[in-house]
């Protein structure tokens, strides 16, 4: 295995100064379109605009979708089986915040 | 080489159906997969459960395994005989799926690695690369201040022969200011390559924030943690509390008591419009052990006569 060594690289931080479009979403996640589709259509993924080539994401999407990706590949989840998984991921996440507050 | 006991990882008997298989994977699965399990090594966990079902589940897999007998346990020395994986066709497209490409030193020597053959393609046709994803952990001070960092990231390459091959990428990175836990770095182009002239994958870095031992991070905000005296809080006072920028001097203004938050604007983490800094407080009460700090304790139930902590509001 050899050793590369590089120049600084800056990112782009995707929350604050990006918004992905459908095709940015599904090729950071490695997912079809289809599934793109029916995540917003079950409401696990939020975008702004109103058709898929107009759809926005967030960098909270980019999130939730690569989980979303995980789950279906690794544990063959559907669409509504997936939505449900996430929001309890996220209820989870926020109730363990508050046991552990301060 | 350790000896992969693929049965024991499942907790199942070599004599295990098809579909005991599947449903001991199922249920361990759920338990380890990382964006769900809080268990310890939950990733490591998983992809050794994926290594074994990736095996069991298929039939000419589990026969090859099969065949090195049971007299092996788990991570015991492992040498496959000479010409242990001749006769043994790998099929036309890799083991295991994309998402688990990290298999075991053991299942390489008898499956073979996951090397793919571009050279075919490349002349034909151009594919973009995948976009790569990696985690990267940080500091609390690196959001305050900006960092940079050096990252190792194990990416597959193209060699000469067109053949991919994992291997090893030191990157420079800088961690901009203001950055938080969840949110996620792009670098156009640095992911893995094209191939032909297809164009290479954009590299996404999500932040992890390694969790402080005194500051608790909420989103913007941060808090930290204000022991205070009774009487300090009462009658107020200026007291030291630690910013991760430093100590800075605080007034407590008096009755001040306990679960109240201080907010120190703008102190928490920066950005066009910057968290604020939470200052908890919390009283401690001293043990009264002297005859002199018993006294302080009963003049002070005598001036509070009336006052009774468990009368409802």
């Amino acid at each position: 295995m050899n050793t590369n060594r590089s120049v600084l690289f800056e990112g782009i931080v995707v929350e604050e100064e990006l918004h992905l479009s459908s095709t940015e979403i599904c090729q950071a996640c490695a997912i079809r379109q289809e599934h793109i589709q029916e995540w917003v259509a079950e409401g696990v993924l939020q975008p702004q605009g109103s058709s898929y080539t107009e759809w926005r994401f967030t960098g909270h999407s980019l999130r939730r979708a690569k989980i979303a990706a995980r789950l279906m590949r690794d544990l063959e989840l559907n669409t509504p089986g997936v939505a449900l998984a996430l929001d309890l991921l996220e209820e989870i996440e926020a109730l363990r915040k508050q046991l552990n507050p301060s | 080489m350790e000896y992969q006991d693929y049965y024991k990882l499942l907790g199942i008997d070599r004599s295990a159906t098809p579909d005991q298989i599947k449903q001991a994977y199922r249920k361990l699965a759920r338990k380890y997969h990382p964006d769900v399990s809080k268990e310890s090594e939950a990733e490591k966990r998983f992809k050794e459960i994926g290594e074994a079902y990736a095996v069991l589940k298929d039939p000419e897999k589990k026969a090859a395994y099969d065949q090195m007998g049971s007299n092996w346990s788990q991570g015991q020395g492992f040498n496959p005989p000479p010409n242990w994986n001749s006769g043994y066709e790998s099929g036309d497209h890799g083991w295991g799926d994309s998402s688990n490409a990290d298999h075991s030193e053991f299942f390489e020597s008898i499956f073979g690695r996951r090397t793919q053959h571009a050279k075919q393609q490349s002349a034909k046709l151009n594919i973009p690369g995948d976009d790569h994803h990696a985690k990267i952990e940080i500091e609390l001070m690196d959001s305050y201040l900006g960092a940079q960092r050096s990252i190792g990231l194990k990416m597959p390459t193209l060699d000469q022969n067109g053949n991919i091959r994992m291997q090893e990428r030191m990157l420079e990175l800088k961690i901009p200011k203001g950055i938080r836990s969840g949110q996620h770095l792009r670098l156009a182009g640095q992911g893995n390559p094209g191939f032909g002239s297809g164009k290479a994958g954009d590299l996404y870095l999500e932040i992890m924030m390694k969790p402080h031992t005194i500051f608790k991070v909420d989103g913007k905000d941060v808090v930290v943690d204000l022991a205070l005296a009774p009487w300090e809080a009462a009658l107020g006072a200026t007291v030291d509390l630690p910013t991760p920028t430093g100590k800075v001097e605080l007034n407590i203004p008096a009755n001040s008591m306990s679960g109240k938050k201080l907010r120190l604007k703008g102190k928490g983490i920066p950005s066009k419009e910057p968290g604020d800094l939470y200052a908890s407080i919390r009283l401690v009460t001293p043990p009264a052990h002297s005859e002199s700090e018993k006294e302080a304790y009963l003049a002070m139930a005598k001036s509070f006569a009336p006052f009774n902590p468990r009368a409802n509001p």
